[in-house]
């Protein structure tokens, strides 16, 4: 049962990525703000050029 | 239908201000809409309905130049090099996503500005600009300009900036979550038998890298319990860690054994994960109102700076460097931040903050002024007799009170009952080794350390954290926001309640005008809807407290005025819809000629006014008719009657006021004789008089709103001030509620008694718990499996019951569970927002 | 100008090809599927020709569905979200438009390859290894393309929905790359590496993976980007979201493994593995209810606007699925679904519903955006909701039906002890109804997918495409330096850090110098003496039978129940497949298990089975295969084979290859010439039903059957 080992080593290997990868987020201050974020991604950069021509109603979902 | 403003979504006078056929309710809203429209950020008005905030008035940008003192600057930056600066500004308007939209845009205003970045939960904003472009001062214009002014005090340069904490915590969980799902992954097939097929070395490989990955999670992420069971035990305190670093010890332990005798891959999954829950119910219990600061002193209520007369003209100064003999000049509105001499000017100073005092004081040239008073009026000119930290309210912080530090959770319920605990277990795993010594001596050890395993209380360390934490956010909906998850127990000790009045128990807003007509009397011949709209238009426009009060309580559709006049300690005037209406103190339209023709007083003259009952009031002129005057008294909250009836059945009740006696027999009706009641208390007496109670052996709780009651408020067991708007600044407290809620007050109490009552039966559960696994340990049968079933399942047990249990109890006691009425407070003025925060 | 300030643009027409490629294999994939689900009831409809026939396209339906559509509707998704969340268009267009072109050319040559019969047999594997390098390729481009994207962000923050992104670049690489180890022998065929239970264990530790990070991860990223695009709101609870993800990473990666195992379960751990399955549960629930609260107070909405109705949809059968898998990995449970259509209900509640609804979703949010317009008919895209909705309740209801009388009819007894059913037959027949209302619903659903196609086509010409957005944005360098520096011996405080990493160090060597002198000791799986590589006509035969695809409908693992051993035989032993390159246990039984065909039926009876199942079985849906009959045995490329199958660890004799390899095969197809010729049938011996027969015949006869208890020896899925 060899592969076994492979399976269990290959999964660590991605799980230790993803620790340091958390590690680093922690660290780089991404968890800071968790809420500003979620209402940072709603308006579209989209809409900027009509905008220009002031605000005419958009479909509901911009 | 009114027309409501298109950015700031007020009511309009007609449509005086409108462009592209949209209407605006002043020229500052107008302005706004029309330079996000030049600058290409007309989204903003797509991502809400009127995103914008009212313009009071257009801003000065003289007003923000001493942002430009190097000090100041200093004090406020960041960061700064030469071309680039870093600036962190607390906006309160922030309410919505069009503001954090607009913010993060806000280099398309100019071109100095660079990367903005928004922390709704805090209401700030950081801001990345070329001070060589424009300076701070200039950026802090800006944004006033826009609808988001800067809150600008003395704390926000001492706000404190997030700590590391977080994180840590955040890196140690995150690294016990990491180990305990890899671990499961290899001892999960062992539990599952699959190691006989492959191979010894199988199980010997997971053992090894169990323990290679618990290993981090035991001295990192269980670091905390480590450190303070050690400082316990130095302390001679048998707190609840103890028992839980010696279970950790113990497991530990036991798997490198095991796993070094090829007995299986030992308990490192349940030693992670049992470091997971723990740590996961001390996050849980750190519910932290980011948006709220609980210790304030008498800075975080005083500007950054004030305007100080020089030879050379007005320059604006940092008031940390007042000097005594300093020129300052007030405008109406503004705080006095050093006791000061009157030069002057007409000073009409609202002290009801500072003292408690209800109504504003006419003082007389070169009278004694004392620092916190509000101006109200016109401008004056004072000179500063003491620097600032040693005027008479910033004394008050130099009390002892101040300067013990509190929280320590020693004599928390969890700690007393651990104490027992500890003992208890130590006794049994003592106990059981003996016995094995006599009847199997190679079992005595394994059997010693089995014990202190299972005993490992993680369940009984999560009950009360799960329950603080719950009862936290259950109060948090009703807009009462605890300091920290220990005040639940303190508020369940409360015995005796003493209150504040002034702000307190009443409150100046729209519900305390009473109209009194010139009939004589109140409710003869009242005035006409069109008065009403008259009078109310008029009223917006000024900002005189009293104007405000008298608008709100009209609560009209306002209408266009003109040739608008304010007479600083006399009253406004100005023509609405062709009339010409006054409103001021009776001197004042006497002054202005006001004749009166009308049944109670044939000469006419206003003085019929004198018949007026007490508490200050504000005369009317319709067209030089003497019309009447309005009554403002600092009328006590909705249901306080209720309120104070119910707390009375249960507690010991006191009143504290800083005002004058005027009201005594008013309060003494609604306290009834047993309560006591103390009026003109400085605040040194307030502190006092908590103490004295103290001393009696009782627990007390200060309920209080200004810094007059800042004393009382940090002497009590518990202090709860009350604030308008949770923006607001409240003075340092345990508790912050939203004036609204204090109603509510009874059902609170009961509810951290209720939640004290769950934390206790959380204790049981565990208990029972723990003693099944004593038993199976005890007689020598704990095998890993064991421990991975019971640990999670009594966890998972105590975490269905307190969370489950203090959650229906809320329910039950608060009916309903979203606040009483609307509120003042910016945050609830926009609900999307708000519910979406909540939400997090 | 403001010089604090960039201005870039956001690449529109990679989206967009992304999204026509979704459009257009999502009708095929699905046609695929249609036609494979016909032949379920009506097995002439392969018409007689190899390349549709069930057995062939049943892996082009499953790969067109997940890799083509899945694949492409994730890429729309991502190349959208990602630009726009990092503030800054792709790393490279190159590497973007190599990705969108080499996968479309992956995705045709699985459309050529599979069914021509070019296969590996390992389900979502299938792909041969030319197109397997050619997959990591372009993976790895896409790779590159996303991290170089997130290095140039001008947004400090990664929105959680990146995070999901990561994990399923990196982990599907993985995943890939381990499970594809096999050994060409020809420029289109190759045996795998692993042999018998390995290779089953590395195969379902892929599929299970493959399941949760290609179908799972990347759609719960897109959930967490569309949804409250869609909604206008921000999601319920952001930092419920962040938990959810990493709660996935740490907890969930553990899942595969066990996954395989339930079937070995000892019966005192079930409550165990109840225990963990809920812990499964868990980070996949919050983020459905994360999805779902995100709407409160926002149905009204969800009323009006179709993209949200399928939005809802797509979550709620998410966490139906999740729900339901966990469950499934049970052992009682397990030991009746497994096998029985209950699992391909179970996979398309996923498919159609969480991964199909939340695609048309996003579909229809985006191509308004990309061509600044409106949806040309929201009517329409309400028709497709409720068409479609219908579809799939008629594709998984049935098949749940069907999937649970089929196991509960193979575990039927009488009660003198005997099969209640012990013809296989007659359980097929009682559930044929059920295929034909399974393929009613597959109409519906395509139907409605169409009618989207017409209705985003519509929108398109309605509007104006937007090849470029712009954008502006401070970069992240003006920033600096980032808020909030630690030093990392603060991280993780000196001293305790040295002793970790010190101790951490030492316990691995210590382990791994106790290992390696067991692991040298030769592994115990229980190797049977009598079980012997498989001849060189039998290989050949397997290879047919793995280029049919025969095992999309017969197993090869008889499990330790009573009620499968009174069926088909002793119960299978590991041992028995250490010559499987690659294994055959397969995942479904559309007809009976073969571990123990051989000595069965005559040769006879297998030739005319071939030539018209109905003929000796009536009622078969099995297809006809009489092209066997008549297509030449290509011995010439046996040595090629022989080769490579000892290069994996089959020991044939060096040089056996050569000459006596073939000598043996003329020999062996000459006895069954023989046996035929009794069985009164005139074959000649260079056709390849004679190599199949010779496999099938082998099957399961290296043991003799010996009554033994059943202790779980076994693992599959």
């Amino acid at each position: 049962m060899s592969v076994i080992l492979i399976l269990i080593l290959a999964s660590l290997s991605v799980a230790v990525a993803f620790l340091i990868s958390f590690i680093w987020a922690v660290r780089s201050g991404q968890y800071e703000d968790t809420c500003t974020p979620a209402l940072r991604i709603l308006p579209d950069d989209a809409a900027e050029k009509n905008s220009a021509s002031g605000s005419k109603p958009k479909s509901s979902n911009s | 239908m009114v027309t409501v403003c298109f950015h700031c979504g007020e009511p309009c006078a007609g449509d005086a201000f409108a462009q592209d056929g949209k209407p605006f309710c002043c020229l500052g809203c107008q302005t706004v809409f029309h330079l996000l429209q030049e600058n290409g950020l007309g989204q903003f008005y797509e991502l809400n309905a009127a995103p914008g905030t009212r313009i009071r008035a257009t801003t000065v940008a003289a007003r923000y130049a001493f942002l430009d003192d190097p000090v100041v600057r200093e004090k406020l930056l960041d960061y700064a090099d030469d071309q680039r600066a870093r600036v962190t500004l607390r906006l309160p308007a922030i309410h919505c996503v069009a503001c954090v939209w607009l913010l993060e845009n806000l280099f398309k205003l100019h071109p100095g500005i660079g990367r903005s970045v928004v922390n709704f939960t805090r209401r700030e904003a950081t801001i990345t600009f070329a001070p060589d472009r424009i300076k701070l001062g200039e950026l802090a214009a800006l944004l006033a300009s826009i609808g988001y002014e800067p809150e600008l005090t003395c704390a926000e340069t001492e706000a404190p900036r997030p700590s590391l904490v977080r994180k840590k915590q955040w890196l140690q969980i995150g690294l016990a979550a990491f180990a305990f799902g890899n671990i499961m992954l290899m001892s999960v097939p062992v539990y599952l038998g699959l190691d006989r097929f492959n191979g010894p070395w199988f199980r010997v490989l997971a053992g090894w890298l169990s323990l290679a990955m618990a290993l981090p999670v035991v001295t990192y992420s269980a670091s905390d319990f480590w450190r303070s069971a050690w400082w316990s035990l130095r302390q001679r305190r048998l707190t609840l860690d103890v028992p839980i670093a010696l279970g950790l010890a113990a497991i530990y332990g036991q798997s490198f054994f095991e796993v070094l005798a090829h007995r299986g891959p030992g308990y490192c999954d349940s030693l992670t994960g049992l470091i997971l829950f723990l740590l996961c119910g001390r996050v849980f219990q750190q519910k932290t109102h980011e948006r709220l600061i609980f210790d304030r002193d008498y800075k975080g209520f005083f500007p950054l700076a004030v305007i100080r007369k020089t030879p050379a003209g007005e320059e604006s100064v940092p008031i940390s460097r007042l000097q005594p003999g300093d020129r300052l000049v007030l405008r109406h509105g503004e705080l006095l931040p050093a006791d000061a001499k009157l030069v002057g000017g007409d000073a009409w100073l609202d002290y009801s903050f500072v003292t408690g005092e209800a109504e504003p004081v006419r003082c007389a040239p070169g009278s004694h002024l004392y620092a916190g008073g509000r101006q109200i009026g016109g401008r004056i000119e004072v000179e500063t007799v003491r620097p600032v930290v040693q005027s008479r309210l910033a004394a008050l912080w130099d009390n002892e009170a101040f300067r013990k530090r509190r929280d320590d959770d020693l004599d928390s319920l969890t700690n007393r009952y651990s104490r027992r605990f500890t003992k208890l277990v130590i006794g049994l795993a003592l106990a059981a080794a003996v016995f094995w010594l006599f009847h199997d001596a190679a079992k005595a050890l394994p059997v010693f350390t089995a014990v202190l395993i299972v005993a490992c209380p993680c369940a009984l360390a999560l009950a009360a954290p799960l329950t603080h934490g719950t009862a936290q956010r259950v109060l948090a909906r009703l807009n009462l926001f605890l300091k920290n998850a220990r005040v639940i127990e303190r508020l369940a000790q409360v015995d005796t309640i003493v209150l504040d009045k002034t702000g307190t128990l009443t409150t100046a807003d729209a519900s305390g005008v009473a109209f009194i007509s010139a009939e004589g009397g109140v409710r003869k011949a009242d005035l006409s809807v069109e008065e009403r709209q008259w009078i109310g238009s008029l009223a917006r426009h000024s900002t005189h407290p009293n104007s405000i009060r008298i608008a709100k309580s009209l609560a009209v559709a306002p209408r266009p005025v003109s040739g608008f006049q304010e007479i600083s300690g006399g009253g406004i005037a100005g023509e609405v819809a062709g009339h010409e209406i006054r409103l001021g103190s009776m001197a004042w339209l006497e002054k202005c000629g006001v004749s009166g023709r009308n049944r109670s007083n044939p000469e006419g003259s206003p003085s019929a006014a004198t018949t007026l009952p007490v508490g200050s009031h504000t005369g009317i002129a319709i067209d030089g008719v003497w019309r009447g005057g309005f009554q403002l008294e600092n009328a006590l909250r909705p249901e306080v009657e209720k309120l104070v009836a119910r707390l009375g059945s249960r507690f010991e009740l006191a009143l504290l006021s800083g005002d004058n006696e005027r009201e005594a027999a008013r309060f003494r009706a609604l306290f009834g004789e047993r309560a006591t009641l103390r009026f003109n208390r400085s605040p040194a007496d307030k502190l006092e008089f908590i103490r004295e109670l103290q001393h009696g052996g009782r627990r007390v709780m200060m309920v209080g709103d200004g810094l007059n009651d800042a004393g009382a408020l940090r002497q009590a067991d518990v202090g709860v001030a009350v604030v308008e708007s949770l923006g607001a600044f409240s003075p340092a407290s345990d508790v912050i509620l939203d004036a609204l809620q204090l109603p509510r007050l009874a059902e609170v109490l009961a509810f951290s008694r209720q939640a004290a009552r769950v934390v206790r039966l959380g204790f049981v559960i565990s208990a029972l718990y723990n003693l099944a696994g004593l038993s199976i340990a005890a007689a020598g049968l704990l095998a890993p499996m064991v421990c991975a079933v019971l640990m999670p399942l009594s966890s998972a047990t105590v975490l269905a019951f307190a969370c489950g249990m203090t959650a229906w109890s809320g329910r039950r006691i608060f009916a309903l569970s979203k606040p009483l009425g609307a509120s003042t407070s910016p945050a609830r003025l926009r609900e999307p927002a708000v519910k979406w925060i909540e939400g997090a | 100008m403001n010089t604090n300030v960039e201005t870039f643009k956001y690449d529109n027409r990679i989206v967009r090809a992304f999204a026509m490629a979704t459009i257009v294999w999502g009708v095929v994939g699905m046609s695929v599927g249609l036609l494979a689900a016909v032949q379920l009831f009506f097995p002439d409809a392969n018409l007689n020709l190899p390349f549709i026939t069930f057995g062939r396209i049943r892996p082009l339906h499953t790969n067109a569905v997940i890799f083509a559509f899945v694949g492409n509707g994730m890429f729309t998704g991502i190349y959208y979200s990602l630009q726009r969340l990092c503030k800054a268009r792709m790393f490279s267009d190159f590497l973007s438009w190599f990705n969108f072109w080499g996968w479309q050319l992956i995705i045709v040559s699985a459309a050529l390859t599979l069914p021509l019969g070019f296969t590996t047999s390992k389900e979502y594997a299938e792909l041969e290894w030319p197109i397997d390098i050619a997959i990591t390729v372009v993976w790895v481009a896409f790779a590159v393309n996303l991290f170089g994207t997130l290095v140039k962000r001008r947004e400090q923050h990664m929105y959680v929905a990146i995070w999901f992104y990561i994990a399923t670049v990196v982990t599907i690489a993985v995943l890939h790359i381990v499970n594809s180890m096999e050994m060409p022998w020809s420029a289109l065929k190759s045996y795998s590496m692993y042999a018998g239970v390995q290779d089953a264990l590395v195969q379902w530790w892929y599929g299970h993976n493959a399941v949760a990070f290609f179908l799972t991860t990347p759609y719960l990223g897109l959930m967490y980007y569309f949804l409250p695009k869609a909604a206008n709101r921000p999601v319920f609870s952001y930092r419920l979201s962040i938990i959810h993800f990493w709660a996935l990473i740490f907890l969930y990666i553990w899942a595969g493994p066990h996954h395989l195992l339930y079937t070995a379960l000892p019966d005192w751990a079930q409550s165990l593995g109840m225990l963990f399955s809920l812990m499964l549960i868990a980070p996949s629930w919050g983020g459905m209810l994360n999805g779902l609260l995100t709407l409160r107070g926002a149905w009204d909405k969800v009323r009006q606007d179709p993209m949200l109705k399928f939005m809802v949809v797509a979550v709620t059968a998410y966490g139906m699925a999740t729900l339901e898998g966990p469950a499934l990995s049970i052992k009682s449970v397990n030991s009746l679904s497994h096998y029985t259509d209950w699992t391909i209900a179970h996979a398309h509640t996923g498919a159609l519903g969480w991964n199909g609804f939340l695609t048309f979703s996003m579909l229809y949010w985006l191509f308004p955006q990309l061509y600044r317009t409106k949806l040309w008919s929201v009517k329409l895209a309400n028709y497709h909701f409720w068409i479609s909705l219908l579809g799939m309740m008629f594709y998984i209801v049935p098949i749940y039906v069907a999937g649970v009388t089929e196991g509960l009819m193979w575990k039927q007894f009488t009660k003198d002890g005997f099969l209640q059913y012990p013809n296989f037959l007659e359980t097929i027949v009682q559930v044929v109804p059920m295929f034909r209302l399974r393929a009613l619903g597959g109409t519906l659903y395509i139907l409605g997918t169409l009618l989207m196609a017409y209705n985003l086509y519509r929108t398109a010409k309605s509007g104006q495409f937007e090849p470029e957005t712009v954008a502006q944005a401070a970069p992240l360098a003006s920033h600096a330096p980032a808020s909030g520096k630690i030093k990392f011996h603060r991280l993780l405080e000196g001293k305790p850090l040295f002793f970790t990493v010190l101790s951490i160090v030492a316990i691995l060597v210590g382990g791994i110098v106790e290992i390696i002198p067991m692991y040298l000791i030769k592994e115990n799986v229980p190797t049977i003496a009598s079980v012997k590589p498989y001849t060189p006509l039998e290989v050949m035969g397997r290879d047919i039978y793995i280029r049919e695809g025969c095992l999309g409908c017969h197993s090869q693992m008889i499990r330790p129940f009573r009620s499968e051993t009174e069926r088909y035989g002793e119960y299978s032993k590991s041992g028995e497949y250490v010559y499987d390159h690659p294994f055959l246990w397969a995942s479904e039984r559309k007809g009976p298990d073969l571990a123990r065909e051989g000595g069965r039926y005559p040769d006879g009876w297998h030739f005319n089975h071939m030539d018209d199942p109905r003929s000796t079985s009536p009622g078969s849906i099995m297809p006809r295969y009489s092209w066997l009959l008549t297509q030449p045995l290509d011995t010439n490329s046996l040595p090629a084979r022989l080769k490579a199958l000892r290069k994996v660890g089959v020991p044939y004799p060096d040089g056996y290859e050569n000459g006596p390899a073939q000598k043996d095969l003329a020999a062996q197809a000459s006895r069954v010439v023989q046996n035929l010729k009794q069985g009164a049938v005139t074959a000649e011996s260079d056709r390849e039903i004679i190599a199949l027969i010779a496999y099938l015949q082998r099957l399961g006869t290296d043991i003799k059957p010996a009554p033994a208890p059943a202790p779980a020896t076994s693992t599959f899925e």
